[in-house]
């Protein structure tokens, strides 16, 4: 290469983020070098910082450096409705977007038996605990619509009933403003199965 | 060299993230057997293909293949996805998994490829998987070259129903005495005779049968277990 190995090595290292190629990772690496060394002293601050002190919260599993999040710890929050998600970003999209007033569970992951990921794998026994307290009267499983979320829904229901806690699966279909001709036949045919009284 | 395929049936079997946005797909595809496909940008947010590329979902793929890994050119649906629900589901994984594990990448297997297909209607249909997995799992060994011996004994005489048999992978059904310890799989001619006709549903049999098959199938898959097997194990444990 013909850049400096220090140079070389912030390129390298700024290739860990997602869609960041060679080219990118090099224009990212003059720009802070060359018109915003605050900016990357910042960064660099802000990234050792988070590394060191983000970890799971004690709850829901998000990611928080507090013990318990931001959203397990609100007063006011219906402690009675539990949803199950696979992921942090997912615990953003339901809040930004839905009126969701009850707490989380986050997976970090999805049952997948071909990979090995199993129950135990996924940490479900702290689910169980949770669903053993006897707080949750209804799980909401708002688990991706792949085969691999429905396996999970599945076993996640299975969980709740064997407690007598209410299990539900958010429902998929036709997104709004789409065109029923253009849609895929798997999520035509959920909309159909899942279809309701007006 | 280069090939290229155009919409030829296909299932996923397995699908896993690669790089940014791409996934790799284990595909079964009639006339090709196992391929590993390379799926570009189907993890990007306006990918139309990531939707379909589901197990259990009837295909049609086009693509182009060199050298180990192809690329897919084209993704149609070719009817609607197989609904496996609850315990189907695990096993239709489990008969994903077993098909990763013993099929190599672009053997053909013509004969298998609609065995897939009823495997997983029956799955669908059936109240109980089991004698459905036994049957996927006899007709497997048999396409793979390593078919049960359940026609006669390792000596050449008839099963007798009232026997029992020590049944090993390599040599075959070998007569056992009533006190003797077995080397392979202690079994009752009865069952045998019954796993030769496909008669699986008296309970006895679909339980010699797992064992069975499960004693012929461990020598192919090498040393790591099946991992959905040991997952099954932890899903059944909540029922």
């Amino acid at each position: 290469m013909s850049v400096s190995p220090l140079i070389a090595q912030l390129i390298e290292a700024l290739r860990c983020l997602p869609g960041v190629g060679p080219k990118s990772a090099q224009r990212m690496a003059f720009q802070i070098l060359e018109r915003d060394r605050d900016g990357g002293r910042r960064l660099a601050a802000a990234l050792v910082e988070a590394v060191e002190r983000i970890g799971h919260c004690r709850d829901c599993r998000t990611l928080t450096e507090a013990e318990v999040c931001v959203l397990c710890s609100r007063a006011g929050r219906d402690r009675s409705l539990l949803c199950v998600v696979e992921s942090p970003a997912d615990v953003q999209a339901v809040e930004q977007s839905t009126g969701f007033q009850g707490l989380y569970f986050v997976l970090m992951g999805h049952l997948s038996p071909l990979d090995g990921i199993g129950p135990e794998e996924l940490g479900l026994d702290q689910l169980a605990a949770r669903l053993d307290q006897g707080e949750v009267r209804e799980m909401i499983l708002a688990t991706n619509p792949t085969v691999e979320g429905e396996a999970t829904a599945h076993y996640l229901g299975e969980m709740a009933r064997a407690r007598g806690i209410r299990a539900t699966r958010i429902a998929h279909g036709v997104p709004l403003g789409g065109e029923l001709e253009y849609i895929d036949g798997g999520t035509l045919s959920h909309a159909f199965a899942g279809r309701r009284e007006l | 060299m280069s090939t290229s395929l155009s919409l030829l049936p296909a299932f996923v079997l397995h699908s896993r993230p690669y790089r940014d946005t791409s996934l790799l797909l284990e595909v079964f595809s009639a006339g090709q057997g196992r391929v590993g496909l390379v799926a570009r940008g189907a993890r990007t947010s306006r990918s139309r293909q990531r939707g379909l590329l589901q197990p259990f979902q009837p295909l049609l793929l086009s693509w182009s293949a060199r050298g180990e890994l192809g690329t897919l050119t084209a993704v149609e649906a070719a009817g609607a996805p197989l609904s496996l629900r609850g315990h189907a589901l695990y096993s239709g994984f489990y008969v994903n998994e077993l098909l990763v594990r013993l099929l190599h990448r672009n053997d053909p297997h013509p004969e298998l490829y609609p065995v897939y297909g009823e495997t997983l209607t029956g799955l669908m249909q059936a109240s109980e998987p089991e004698p459905v997995l036994r049957r996927f799992e006899l007709r497997l060994l048999e396409l793979l070259g390593y078919g049960l011996q359940l026609e006669r004994d390792c000596a050449g005489a008839e099963l007798d129903p009232e026997s029992r048999y020590d049944y090993r992978p390599e040599e075959g059904a070998v007569p056992l005495a009533p006190t003797g310890q077995a080397r392979g799989v202690a079994i009752s001619g009865h069952s045998l005779l019954a796993l030769r006709s496909e008669c699986l549903d008296d309970a006895q049999v679909c339980r010699d049968a797992r064992r069975l098959t499960r004693a012929a199938l461990d020598p192919h898959l090498g040393a790591a277990p099946l991992k959905t097997r040991a997952v099954l194990r932890q899903l059944v444990k909540v029922r």
